[in-house]
């Protein structure tokens, strides 16, 4: 690990712009933040806005193909991306990207672009809406192998730490001038002060712990399932959601090309077979799934984490007001027995 | 070999079995190049209760169980019913068509529990598809290995008996395959219409003595009943000379636990009741999410389960 | 991923949500985003929002125009195109006049779409024939509130959900329908907002209100009447409010003195005491909002209908405030624009009416040439006359009335019997099916323009990416016909010339232009220069007619009713994952996963009886048709009731549906009638309507 100060940013997003597909996270016209690809004369100041969309679709495409048939045989169909890098994204997403690593680990897709991208981390001083990275240990701070590059504002400065060889060759070229390690103490210090800047989230540790305890009832799942419509705005915008369908599109003389495309549990047909047998077919089953997804302990066990990232995009975005905090405030009032796990086993 | 992309595959012929029901015969293009003994080719390693995903081009896939592996030509069977959009589009197409396969995937049925173990197999309607591949083993009659050893083994020490359920007799499928294996194990057929049920043969009565009697005689014969397979468990049971160490169950879900509750009331222990569930599948690699059982994945974890296994998923 | 996010107004109903489309470096639209600033949508999308991308780029739609020659369509060239269509429209308006020809635009095209539209039929062809499809969702809307009120729109805005104490939900499924404010109306209740929800289904808000009036079809104006009656004895109404700004109480008073709850329970089949409360809730609330859809408007009696329930509002004074009104939730995303634009046979933009001498000369004027006077046709007028002859050819885009059209038989016969039928459209639909011309439509995405939502406000659309092929927007073919047939009056330049001409002719859009649009996420009407920044609140301090109206008006029986051969009711409704016929939204593979094509919700009680089990195949038989179908055993709907959606062209419910009409508006009673469900043989997959009409058998059921 290398520790670098840097006065200009402009000067670190030129030189990269040059060398790599460059992609950061930008603003419209209407206060909405979004990834954008940016020419190296036409980079813009970082933003510490969360953007709505994370990055999860750089490397898990929202639709891709998967194989063409020629009428004869099958050919794989491989995405074959130039070099890129994603600067600036921030500890949730990076946690989310490490946790799709692993769950991607053998699919080619993923991976031909995953080995392509240099990721840029940026931590985040201040707390954004709906978010609770801390809770889940996600953020604010980027973690250690999360990402290649962190960049952590330091007033008019920025503090550049390079964490993998893959970094050091992108930078090798800059001459950066290292940096005394107090700045990393600095750092922590002003990550731990972002961090009790977060509102009290009680409710989301104790909804987890009641998620896992087995109390929470069918009813409770149902009634909350009234609000679902199935829309699939959590799972298209949650960071770790990686359910997808698949379709052939014909083309001429008996060729077609197999796509896969972003779907979601939430929808009643997900599990539905073509018998009409469908051992998911009530709502409540279904958001229960979801939320065991994001929470089970089961996962934790596997991914070493929870897949939930605390970025809250589900809050925002579900027409039905069941996103992870309401969900969470409705599971600790009135899921089930009113005291946590501890009492239901004794 | 876990991939996305299907192996070429030729239609070869099909029979007519049942409901909108057919047996398949597809051959493996590509096994010129590999037939290699020493090295078998993965589609040669398929383990009874494995399955493949079917690519009808230009429409979609959907997962099938094997009834018969692939001999070293490639060929291999299958079973099908007629259902969705990718098996209508499958009934509609000729001989000599191409489409596509993978696999074999998932987990098939444990066989160091059933081989030399006396076994139980419930079966409904097309259920009986998965365990096609497993009672010809057992019974010696794999049509390619006629002198399979572990069929040599299990045909001297252990007794299968099967019990098959099915709507009406049009719904009863796998003719063929169950009419040649009533030479060798006895098989229980339960019809749920009640208008259908007719006495066929002198056997018809189910219960014990008859039975017992017909185990004696080594006259091996199906009976049928009208009924669900539940209703017949107690006399396919006392009908074993010793109790079955292991229970196969494959068909609806409904059905399955239900049997699988009352054998473990009645003595068996649940990690020696297996059951094959059926998903919706579009990737067999365990990353669709389509097949989920709570954090596990019926294509990779499956399509195989212990009760225990399926019981202390569904308490989690 | 994206390369760049451009906003953009959510194609599919009448809410108006905020969209953005991402698109990449080639110009391909790969996703969309909610707009976390809309002041409506507040950064979430329904199920439909999110697959707008599918819906526009399919593989399926049309590139280039397509002349059809006996049952094939070939394609030729826009120049061939319109020098056809001109000559044969200027030949069939020399030998039959010009109330042989007509046009109906649409709902979900834009304003200067629509405007273009009525224009070309009004100033091109001479002819007020002229419609659009509100006609079969709220013409009672406009006729009703028009009448009672002044102005046919929705009185108060989505805002005000979250601004009021009790939201009354009639006759409407918003969580499906107008997913958005549904939901927003799921959180105003959660956050102690009271909830009374009146509909013959278990919709989902019934399931999250404390009250469900669970009424029998068509019984609506019974049930408003008995709840005026309890509101006018136990003195629950707002005295002042009467008396300053409404008349006609004392008729009304006399009016419902005898229906009280009791004797209305029969015809509701609510107890009496339910009606009580949901009376004393709404009157003693201190500002409540009513939300109807086409659960009031698609009856005979649909005109009626929203009277009472302007009533109902007008005596309790729940009108010209913050949280209250009578709000219609209207379906397509530019219904209210199309109604604006004068899309309709009796009026100009800004609902001037033709036979008003003034307004006759104002536009005759404005467009420098002589107008028709009588009222035009109205779409059913249209293929009424074309069965008979009289009207022989017909200019339609955007819709697809074979497919959402009451008795859809009659439709088709009547379209085939046209001697010139022109239809553009993003996709070969039914309807173009029958065309003798197919111009290829642009998509929302590729055109400018505005929309206006079901709360008035007029929003801008960009143009996201380039039309596909060679399709263009609906006033750029219209004005290049209009040249053909050589007239200058659609010679615009670009859209906001378009817009501009508009807002000089239409006194609500008056004060509005592009710019201010874009500066103030829309701005609702109207807009003038009394109020610049728009108008949230209608009413707030008189009425467009002085004082309101309180009109008296009487409980009707619906035209079908339940029989011996025809033993069930059936009414209509739609899905939250479909919208309209479909042609988008079936486009995205998830959606099209969601439902199989078509379906019937049964109560188990029934399909027991009809040994009917869950995804059954069955097949629905009325006095107009036959259909096959799978059924969806539920509670939501009660015993005795089976409901369709339209949705589905393999399945669609209007082969089924009754074209008995309100008298006022012709709104056909899409809503009721009776039919005879029939479970098919196990197994049998049910045969699309095509398929059944290919059999001889059927045949005399479609006579």
């Amino acid at each position: 690990m290398k520790i670098y100060l840097l006065d200009d940013l402009q000067h670190l997003q030129a030189h990269l712009a040059q060398d790599y597909q460059f992609h950061q996270v930008v603003t419209n016209n209407n206060g909405q933040y979004h990834w954008q690809q940016l020419a190296s004369d036409e980079t813009q100041p970082l933003v510490h806005d969360k953007p709505q969309s994370s990055a999860k679709g750089f490397f898990f495409a929202e639709q891709e193909s998967l194989l063409v048939f020629n009428g004869e045989y099958f050919q794989e169909t491989l995405p074959t991306p130039k070099p890129f890098v994603l600067f600036g994204v921030q500890s949730c997403d990076l946690t989310a990207i490490h946790y799709q690593d692993k769950f991607f680990k053998d699919d080619r897709y993923y991976q031909a672009r995953r080995q392509q991208c240099l990721l840029v981390g940026l931590d985040c001083i201040n707390p954004c809406e709906h978010g609770f990275c801390p809770t889940v240990n996600a953020g604010p701070g980027v973690r250690e192998e999360h990402a290649d590059i962190v960049l952590h504002p330091l007033g008019h400065k920025w503090l550049v730490i390079e964490q993998t060889s893959k970094a050091a060759e992108a930078l090798q070229a800059l001459a950066l001038i290292e940096t005394h390690w107090h700045y990393l103490t600095q750092r922590d210090l002003t990550l731990h002060q972002c961090e009790q800047k977060f509102p009290d989230d009680k409710y989301i540790t104790d909804g987890i712990k009641k998620l896992n305890s087995g109390t929470i009832t069918d009813e409770f799942w149902q009634t909350l399932a009234i609000q679902c419509r199935g829309c699939s705005g959590c799972t298209t915008l949650c960071p770790t959601c990686s359910c997808y369908g698949t379709r052939a599109i014909k083309q001429d003389n008996n060729a077609f090309s197999q796509q896969r495309f972003w779907d979601s549990c939430l929808y009643e047909g997900f599990q539905r077979e073509a018998s009409f047998n469908n051992p998911s077919a009530e709502a409540g089953t279904r958001v229960e799934r979801f939320w065991q997804h994001k929470f089970a302990d089961e996962f934790f066990t596997e991914f070493s984490r929870h897949s939930c990232v605390g970025c809250g995009r589900c809050e925002q975005t579900c027409p039905g007001v069941i996103g992870v905090h309401s969900v969470m405030k409705r599971i600790t009032k009135e899921g089930g027995q009113e005291n946590g796990p501890e009492v239901t086993h004794a | 070999m876990l991939s996305h992309i299907p192996d070429c595959i030729e239609l070869v012929d099909y029979i007519d079995d049942g409901e909108q029901a057919r047996h398949y015969l597809f051959r493996l293009l590509n096994l010129a190049h590999s037939k290699n003994k020493n090295h078998p080719h993965h589609w040669q390693q398929v383990q009874p209760g494995q399955f493949f995903m079917l690519n009808v081009p230009s429409i979609g896939e959907a997962p099938f169980t094997f009834t018969e592996p692939p001999n070293e030509r490639g060929e291999f069977k299958a079973f099908i019913r007629q259902m969705g959009q990718v098996t209508s589009t499958l009934f509609s197409m000729q001989r000599g068509a191409i489409l596509g396969a993978r696999g074999p995937f998932g987990r098939g049925w444990p066989l160091d529990k059933i081989v030399n173990h006396n076994t139980l197999i419930i079966a409904g309607g097309c259920g009986l598809a998965p365990l096609v591949t497993l009672i010809d083993k057992l019974t010696n009659n794999s049509p390619d290995k006629p002198t399979d050893k572990l069929a040599n083994k299990a045909k001297n020490k252990q007794q299968l008996i099967l019990v098959y359920g099915a709507r009406n007799k049009a719904a009863q499928m796998l003719t063929p395959e169950r009419a040649r294996w009533q030479k060798q194990i006895k098989i229980f057929n339960t019809l749920d219409a009640t208008d259908e049920y007719t006495s066929t043969n002198a056997n018809t009565r189910a219960n014990t003595s008859d039975n017992t009697r017909a185990n004696n005689s080594n006259e091996l014969r199906a009976t049928t009943v009208q009924g669900s397979p539940l209703m017949i468990l107690p006399t396919a049971l006392s009908t074993f000379t010793r109790p079955p160490t292991t229970a196969l169950l494959c068909g609806p879900e409904l059905m399955m636990s239900s049997a699988a509750t009352y054998l473990t009331e009645h003595g068996m222990t649940s990690d020696a009741i297996f059951l094959a569930l059926e998903r919706r599948m579009h990737c067999a690699l365990g990353l669709c999410g389509h097949c989920y059982i709570k954090h596990q994945y019926v294509c990779k974890s499956g399509p195989t389960f212990s009760w225990q296994a399926l019981q202390q998923l569904k308490a989690d | 991923m994206a390369n760049k996010l451009i906003n953009a107004i959510c194609p599919f109903c009448g809410v108006g949500c905020g969209i953005a489309l991402s698109v990449d470096e080639k110009g391909k639209l790969i996703g969309v985003e909610p707009q976390p600033s809309h002041p409506i949508s507040q950064g979430k999308l329904c199920d439909k929002g999110w697959s707008t991308a599918y819906a526009i780029t399919d593989k399926n739609r049309l590139t280039q125009p397509l002349k059809r020659i006996n049952h094939q369509f070939f394609p030729i060239s826009w120049q061939e195109a319109l020098v056809s269509i001109a000559e044969e429209l200027t030949q069939i308006i020399e030998y039959s006049g010009a109330n042989s020809v007509g046009v109906i635009s649409s709902a979900r095209a834009t304003n200067e779409d629509n405007y273009a539209a009525q224009k070309f039929a009004r100033a091109v062809l001479k002819t007020n024939n002229i419609d659009h499809c509100a006609r079969i969702c709220h013409s009672p809307t406009v006729a009703g509130l028009k009448q009672s009120l002044g102005s046919g729109a929705m009185t108060n805005s989505a805002k005000d959900i979250f601004d009021t104490d009790l939201i009354m939900v009639f006759g409407a499924d918003p969580t499906e329908n107008h997913s958005i404010l549904g939901g927003h109306i799921m959180q105003a209740h959660l956050n102690g907002c009271k909830l009374i929800v009146i509909d013959p289904r278990k919709i989902r808000l019934a399931k999250l209100a404390p009250l469900h009036l669970q009424l029998k079809l068509g019984s609506n104006i019974a049930l408003i009447n008995a709840m005026l009656h309890v509101i006018i004895k136990e003195k629950w109404y707002d005295k002042d409010f009467i008396d300053q700004r409404c008349e006609g109480f004392e008729h009304l008073a006399k009016h419902v003195e005898n229906i009280t709850p009791i004797s209305v329970e029969a015809i509701t089949g609510l107890k009496a005491t339910d009606i009580y409360q949901a009376a004393k809730q709404y009157s003693q609330a201190k500002r409540a909002m009513i939300f109807y859809g086409m659960g009031i408007t698609q009856y005979m009696s649909g005109t009626n209908n929203v009277i009472s329930l302007a009533n109902l509002a007008l005596i309790c004074g729940h009108i010209g405030k913050p949280g209250t009104g009578v709000n219609p939730l209207r379906g397509q995303n530019n219904v209210q624009g199309a109604c604006d634009m004068g899309c309709l046979p009796n009026v100009y933009p800004g609902y001037q009416n033709v036979d008003d001498e003034k307004a006759h000369e104002k536009f005759s004027n404005a467009w420098h040439t002589e107008l028709a006077k009588a009222p035009g046709l109205t779409s059913l007028g249209m293929t009424k006359g074309a069965l008979s002859g009289e009207f022989r050819a017909l200019i339609l885009f955007g819709e697809d009335p074979v497919v959402t059209d009451p008795d859809q038989n009659h439709v088709k016969s009547s379209l085939k019997n046209l001697d010139l039928l022109v239809v553009a459209e993003l996709t070969l639909t039914e309807t173009a099916k029958l065309a003798d011309f197919v111009l290829p439509a642009a998509s929302f995405a590729e055109k400018e323009g505005t929309f206006t939502n079901c709360e008035r406000r007029v929003q801008k659309l960009n143009q996201v990416i380039a039309p596909v092929g060679q399709a263009k927007g609906d006033w750029q073919w219209l004005q290049a016909l209009a040249k053909q047939m050589g007239s200058e009056q659609l010679n615009w330049s670009n859209s906001q010339d378009v817009f501009n001409e508009m807002t000089s002719l239409t006194p609500p859009y008056q004060a509005m232009n592009y710019q201010k649009l874009e500066d103030n996420y829309g701005l609702q009407w109207p807009c003038t220069d009394d109020s610049p920044k728009g108008t949230a609140i209608l009413h707030s301090t008189s009425f467009p007619i002085g004082k309101a109206r309180l009109i008296a008006v009487n409980h009707s029986d619906i035209d079908e009713m339940p029989d011996e051969n025809f033993p069930l009711q059936l009414t209509t409704n739609r899905l939250h994952f479909h919208y309209g016929c479909g042609s988008m939204t079936r486009n995205s593979p998830l959606l099209e996963r969601e439902i199989p094509p078509g379906i019937l919700f049964i109560n188990p009680i029934d399909a027991n009886k009809l040994n009917i089990s869950h995804q059954d195949a069955v097949s629905v038989k009325s006095r107009r048709g036959y259909l096959e179908t799978r059924a969806i055993v539920t509670n939501d709907v009660p015993v005795g009731l089976v409901s369709m959606p339209y949705h589905f062209k393999e399945a669609p419910s209007n082969q089924l549906t009754n074209t008995a009409q309100d008298p006022i508006t012709k709104m056909p009673e899409l809503k009721a009638c009776a039919v005879m469900v029939a479970a098919l043989a196990k197994g049998q997959i049910p045969k699309t309507i095509e398929q059944l009409q290919q059999e001889p058998k059927h045949e005399n059921l479609f006579t």
